[in-house]
């Protein structure tokens, strides 16, 4: 019988183990399954991860994470008094899955720290420190971090600034941006509001928030007009 | 040389005469079209959905087509009893091994640079993505192919039944992305038995880590020493597979 | 001058199935001779041994116990193969190719110069009557041409030793006798030719010798003064030499 396929084959294989350990080294290392919260999606997940699809997973996390958000999924209801209950885990899911998803965390952690009602900047910091460690490629984070710390002191105005800075960011998420539209209108400072809206109509990939922009376009221009009206000096009577 | 490359030429000529493969294509389009639709779904972030569907579903039906191609590769042609034919001319054994393979996998690679242009092209036309990256995540497709090929021709020879072949193809797939897990298990695990059997079979299973650019696309640009590192594991694993095969199909009587 | 030697040729099948492990005899120490330059016929049962002698000499199967020697050089030795045509019983051709593609990939394997080999190829499939029929996939061609094709490719590299396994078993008249033709032309000149068949009067027709197997054992062989002007010879002679191993009866008539 001929032995030399099978020393070939021994080499071979002694190279392929030898040059493991620099691939491994270099290699982009995802987090394991078991660190994935606990959601109804698990078998959904761990079935793209084995067939090697884990940036496919992570994509329809995300859009099951925008429908949770739009508050058409089924399958995660709010218990009562505690809205957006789920979305740090369907957040911290999608990051898990792919840790460079930039938008995940910002999203998740934009509703929690500033939407009405959410308020729980503690879980939108936990959110931002893993995107921290799991994601050192993105900058905005710590950004991110000290705004909520600032709106946890009451300090609206280092808030905004640092929100200010964060909207040159490609990754800056619209969400962020009607924050701080948000933040201007509630401050009267109606050009700056109307600035970022005007600056989400005019981005492509922000068109499911356009008809919200239209509306709080509309509403500040008729608020911005009675400000202007009633700071107007009462019109003499005529002689 | 020459018998190598006429074998080669055969099997690809079979191969793209095949409507199995011309079906895969046709399947690969679907879905790129597929993922225009689902990619709706993901608002803002469209056009990474597209880039992560098209490259997915590229990917799958290479694999696919590669597995199903190289387990029924040489037991069809014992079946068919055509290798009788060629064998009884001046060709050594592992001369036609290797352009049967070579030969399937030029076809699939072939299918897979269609289906990459169209879908490239397409992320070009709506305006995202695209860039060098893309040649790298194909050639990691195409070393994950050629790894998955020369797998199942072995499991192929070995096992002399397509459909444990393929059975068994799907199962060294699906450990082949969980190696790093494997691993982790292994490392948690308090059983010494245990721990040994998982850190075998991590290492000894082929590691689709290695050609994982596609899911790690979006933490940034593809390290150059990591690809070269790659390419050198795909010929090296692929070429273990392949020496295996030979061995095998040496010993067989037709 | 040998063109092939048999010393004491044993082939036992082994097969396992399920465990259990089965053996057949295919040769039980066979001792052969052909002639350069003679049209020699193997004649002999279904399960005599013929088949296998004829693999043994084409390295297809590997001899449990003796040596068989081909051309000089001990077997299986791929180099002598490029000097032996084959023609199977059946056309184990690719039908996905055309008969021009088939041919000249055998060319490229026979190792006929790429320079000659397109001249080459027409002029062969004009002499077998395929030259019509030359860019039709032979999934398209008949049983008849499909054989001719066969033909066409054992024949391509005009080679010292052609072996023709049944070469007339479901043939119609015609293609018999042109078969016959092929055969005396070949030994015009200077072929060696060693076909088997079952048909006694066509192996009385062109063979200068013949061998009845029986049993994987050489019963008896013969010349062709024994059977020329003896009508009867042969068939008496294979009918007294062979018994029959397919555990199948005579057909009574009483």
């Amino acid at each position: 019988m001929r032995r030399a396929p099978l020393a070939v084959a021994v080499a071979a294989f002694a190279l392929a183990l030898a040059v493991q350990p620099v691939l491994r080294e270099r290699a982009r290392a995802f987090p394991p399954l078991s660190s994935l919260p606990s959601t109804p999606y698990v078998l959904q997940d761990a079935g793209l991860v084995s067939g090697g699809l884990r940036a496919a997973a992570a994509d329809l996390a995300w859009a099951q994470l925008l429908q949770y958000s739009a508050g058409g999924l089924d399958t995660m209801t709010d218990a009562p008094g505690r809205p957006y209950d789920h979305l740090k885990d369907l957040g911290l899911r999608v990051a898990r899955l792919d840790p460079s998803f930039h938008r995940a965390y910002l999203y998740a952690a934009g509703i929690l720290a500033w939407f009405r009602n959410v308020d729980r900047p503690d879980e939108a910091v936990e959110v931002l420190r893993e995107g921290m460690r799991a994601d050192p490629g993105e900058s905005s984070y710590p950004v991110y971090i000290a705004a909520i710390a600032f709106k946890k002191k009451g300090d609206t105005d280092k808030m905004v600034a640092l929100l200010e800075s964060t909207l040159s960011d490609p990754h800056s998420p619209v969400e962020m941006k009607t924050i701080l539209a948000n933040v201007y209108k509630s401050r009267g400072e109606y050009e700056k509001a109307l600035s970022v809206w005007g600056a989400v109509l005019d981005d492509a990939g922000a068109a499911r928030e356009w008809p919200r922009a239209r509306l709080q376009l509309a509403e500040i221009k008729a608020l911005r007009k009675s400000r202007r009206a009633s700071a107007r000096p009462p019109a003499r009577p005529r002689q | 040389m020459e018998t190598i490359k006429a074998v080669f030429s055969y099997t690809f000529r079979e191969h793209v005469r095949n409507k199995v493969w011309l079906g895969g294509a046709l399947f690969g389009l679907v879905m790129l079209a597929g993922g225009l639709v689902v990619s709706a779904l993901a608002a803002d972030e469209r056009g990474r959905v597209m880039l992560d569907l098209g490259l997915a579903a590229n990917e799958i039906i290479a694999l696919v087509s590669v597995v199903f191609l190289t387990v029924h590769l040489i037991l069809q042609e014992i079946e068919s009893r055509s290798v009788f034919l060629i064998l009884t001319h001046p060709v050594r054994r592992w001369h036609y091994l290797m352009g049967r393979f070579l030969g399937t996998l030029g076809a699939v690679g072939a299918g897979l640079a269609a289906m990459g242009l169209a879908h490239w092209a397409l992320l070009k036309l709506l305006g995202w993505g695209g860039d060098g990256w893309y040649l790298a995540a194909w050639l990691c497709s195409f070393g994950k192919v050629a790894v998955m090929g020369a797998l199942a021709l072995l499991l192929s020879l070995a096992l002399t039944s397509e459909a444990a072949a393929m059975a068994f193809s799907v199962f060294f797939w699906i450990l082949g992305h969980f190696s790093a897990e494997l691993r982790f298990v292994a490392d948690k695990s308090g059983n010494a038995l245990l721990r040994s059997a998982l850190l075998v079979f991590s290492w000894a299973a082929p590691d689709f880590a290695h050609f994982d650019y596609r899911n790690a696309w979006h933490a940034g640009a593809p390290d150059p020493r990591w690809m070269a590192a790659g390419a050198v594991y795909a010929l090296a694993y692929a070429g273990a597979c392949f020496a295996l095969s030979v061995q095998v199909f040496e010993q067989k009587e037709f | 001058m040998n063109a092939i030697r048999f010393q004491k040729v044993g082939k036992i099948y082994r097969r396992s199935h399920l465990g259990r492990l089965t053996e057949s005899v295919g040769l039980d120490g066979l001792d052969l001779d052909v002639r350069e330059g003679e049209v020699f016929g193997l004649l002999g049962l279904n399960g005599s041994g013929k088949t296998t002698a004829i693999k043994l000499i084409m390295g297809l199967h590997l001899p449990t116990t003796g040596d068989v020697e081909v051309l000089g050089r001990r077997m299986p030795d791929v180099e002598v193969l490029a000097r032996i045509g084959y023609a199977p019983e059946a056309a184990y051709l690719n039908k996905s190719l055309t008969g021009r593609e088939n041919l000249r990939l055998f060319a490229a394997l026979s190792r006929v110069p790429a320079p000659a080999r397109e001249a080459k190829v027409e002029s062969m499939m004009t002499k077998v009557g395929l030259g019509h029929a030359l860019d039709k996939r032979l999934s398209e061609y008949s049983k008849g041409m499909l054989q001719r094709a066969s033909l066409a490719q054992a024949l391509i590299h005009d080679p010292e030793l052609v072996i023709l396994d049944e070469p007339v078993t479901g043939l119609d008249p015609l293609a018999i006798k042109e078969v016959r033709a092929l055969i005396l032309w070949l030994k015009a000149r200077g072929k060696t030719v060693l076909f088997s068949s079952h048909d006694i009067s066509e192996v009385e027709k062109v063979c200068d010798r013949i061998g009845i197997l029986s049993g994987g054992r050489l019963a008896r062989t013969m010349t062709q003064d024994e059977w020329r002007g003896k009508p009867d010879a042969l068939e008496n002679a294979f009918a007294a030499a062979v018994t029959r191993t397919d555990g199948v009866g005579e057909i009574r008539l009483d």
